[in-house]
């Protein structure tokens, strides 16, 4: 094998940190908490993480939700401290909130909302990828 | 014979709710709890209502659709679970879709 072949077998520089997507609704599950846990520890630790939210997964960013009247502690408040543990890349796919019939009405600020095309090419440009 | 539906997942991600309206029959009752209540802007959610000739009863647990920001519509009655065992003794069986 020469050098040149190693490089391009290499994991391409343009690919790097972490993606986490979230395909869950908010309260029926502990998949939300826990994506969310993972997003923070890897923000503590200076890791570039970005969040990806897909298919029921964008239920975790409408606006006015209550988790206590289902008796849940309400985690998706804690999404408005992803600025302090620099996440700064949200992306949603845009698809997904058309299919459900809402508006790019988000609880959290600097939301991007991607069409699916770019909403893929985006999640390719991450090392890891976890999903939730 | 009348049926209780309690659905409680989101069409979006199962075909539950989908399997629900096959066997829906006149009489029947459909309650939408928890992920459910996301059915209600769903296309299939459409199909119901044109099929409510009046003796199809749609309801929602009130708490559960405002915890999500779901608006609701006139349509659809609004319940707490004290009217969910209610309802389970006014039907002959009860089919939970999750």
């Amino acid at each position: 094998m020469t050098t040149i072949e190693q490089q391009t077998l290499a994991i391409s520089p343009k690919e790097f940190g972490l993606a986490i997507i979230n395909s869950k609704a908010p309260f029926s599950s502990n998949h939300g908490k826990d994506a969310l846990d993972v997003a923070l520890i890897f923000g503590s630790f200076e890791q570039k993480v970005s969040l990806f939210f897909q298919g029921d997964g964008v239920y975790q960013l409408i606006a006015n939700q209550d988790g206590r009247l289902v008796l849940i502690k309400d985690y998706l408040k804690t999404f408005s401290a992803f600025e302090f543990y620099d996440i700064e890349d949200i992306y949603v796919c845009q698809q997904s909130l058309v299919n459900r019939q809402l508006n790019e009405t988000f609880h959290i600020n600097d939301v991007q909302v991607l069409t699916s095309i770019e909403f893929g090419k985006a999640l390719n440009r991450h090392q890891h990828v976890l999903r939730f | 014979m009348s049926t209780l539906h309690l659905v409680r997942q989101s069409a979006f991600t199962t075909n539950d709710f989908t399997q629900c309206l096959s066997v829906l029959d006149h009489q029947d009752t459909v309650v939408l709890m928890d992920d459910g209540c996301y059915n209600l802007k769903h296309p299939l959610m459409d199909s119901l209502l044109k099929r409510v000739d009046g003796t199809i009863n749609i309801n929602i647990i009130s708490s559960h659709a405002q915890a999500r920001a779901i608006k609701t519509m006139a349509k659809i009655s609004h319940i707490d679970m004290a009217d969910v065992v209610a309802l389970t003794f006014n039907h002959n069986k009860v089919i939970t879709w999750q």
